[in-house]
């Protein structure tokens, strides 16, 4: 059996979207293996240290982490950085990775995602690939239930990784999903992004925080409206 | 044209840090107004991903750090240059905590922009992005180019451009009048 090391790289930590999606692969991987992996938050400084110290001597290293601002949150670069020492070792663990964002297309991610597969060359890992899957936000205000298929998705790249030490192409990107909308597709959502429904999530949160009346605040400079 | 740097080098001493200091120092006497944040001087809590400020506090950050020193600055610039030394093949992990604490920059809401889904603006005028890079170390042109690729995906996503990157390998005047050139 080999091991599996489970990196949680959002600042959210336990409650994150990453983390949710995570333990669906982990699972995946114990039916596929059958050993339980390791699983530490980066957000949390005690299981930083471990996840810097554990990396070497794992078989297999799955990353999972948000999208911030176009790329990886500051956090996964910490972590980044402090594997440099292990650039030179060029016998590394190989490296699975998971990026979730909270838009649609996955063409927001691909940036990220030649990153990562470029890390993976650079300290020398055999490169499992990159599981991107848009939406997540929409996570947060979905029950399980209505997640199934995404969940059976990553039960299978888990047990793929587990057995072949790589993610399948195609379920990769199957879960992907769109890459980027038809200009029919992009005009029917411009206007669904204008109806209160695409906006409740949002304001049903300002308004409970007694912000609503500063949604559109502009304390740095002149606003848009 | 007004400049506003921020300085992703962890080091106070570092040839990358005399070498920004030599391009201020040339735009500066050119006539530019240059505000330059050092970030490793200031007191970032990171961004935790509470998205307070977009539904508790609007436009401002919760945790009420130095990060709205960089808002305000970012957005009373023309040109905002991201200047940092490539570690493990990206921009410093500092540069990005600032980076990651400007999202509430934007509003949370979606619009279609040229066929993308991206947020909408919550300020009238966005600054034009530069990178400059210490391209040292392990770096190369693919590092270069991915580390490109992924702030300008960010300016995109703040409603402006990435004007440049240059690198700190040519010569302060040279790489000082490209920036210039940005107006």
């Amino acid at each position: 059996m080999k091991s599996l090391l489970l990196l949680n790289g959002s600042p959210r930590g336990e409650r994150s979207n990453s983390m949710k999606m995570l333990r669906r692969v982990a699972e995946g991987w114990e039916r596929g293996d059958g050993s339980a992996p390791e699983a530490l938050h980066l957000a949390r400084k005690a299981e930083f240290d471990r996840a810097v110290a554990a990396f070497a001597g794992a078989d297999v290293v799955l990353l999972g982490l948000p999208l911030y601002t176009d790329s990886m949150p500051a956090l996964v670069k910490t972590y980044i950085e402090a594997l440099a020492p292990r650039v030179a070792v060029r016998e590394n663990p190989t490296l699975a990775f998971l990026v979730q964002s909270g838009f649609p297309e996955a063409r927001h991610s691909r940036p990220l995602e030649r990153y990562l597969e470029k890390l993976a060359r650079r300290l020398g890992s055999p490169y499992a690939g990159t599981i991107v899957r848009g939406g997540g936000e929409a996570l947060q205000m979905m029950p399980d239930e209505a997640n199934k298929k995404l969940w059976a998705r990553l039960h299978v790249l888990g047990e793929q990784l587990a057995r072949s030490g790589r993610f399948g192409e195609n379920e990769l990107a199957a879960i992907s999903g769109t890459e980027r909308f038809s200009p029919v597709a992009a005009a029917l959502l411009s206007v669904a992004c204008k109806l209160p429904i695409t906006q409740f999530y949002w304001n049903m949160q300002l308004k409970k925080n007694g912000a609503w009346e500063r949604r559109f605040a502009a304390p740095y400079g002149p606003a848009l409206r | 044209m007004r400049i506003t740097i921020l300085n992703g080098e962890p080091e106070s001493a570092s040839n990358f840090q005399e070498y920004l200091s030599d391009v201020a120092r040339r735009l500066a006497s050119s006539g530019h107004a240059i505000t330059t944040l050092n970030l490793r001087e200031l007191d970032l809590k990171g961004c935790s991903g509470c998205f307070g400020c977009w539904v508790k506090t609007p436009g401002e950050c919760a945790k009420r750090d130095d990060s709205a020193h960089i808002c305000r600055a970012a957005i009373a610039a023309d040109l905002l240059l991201l200047a940092s030394p490539m570690t493990m093949g990206f921009t410093t992990a500092l540069l990005k905590h600032a980076a990651d604490q400007m999202i509430g920059l934007l509003l949370p809401n979606f619009e279609i922009e040229k066929g993308e889904v991206h947020h909408r603006a919550r300020y009238a005028h966005y600054p034009n992005f530069g990178l400059l890079l210490g391209a040292g170390g392990d770096s190369d042109a693919e590092d270069i180019a991915i580390t490109t690729e992924m702030w300008a995906r960010m300016a995109r996503n703040m409603k402006t451009r990435m004007a440049f990157t240059a690198l700190a390998s040519r010569s302060a005047q040279e790489v000082a009048d490209e920036i210039a050139a940005a107006a």
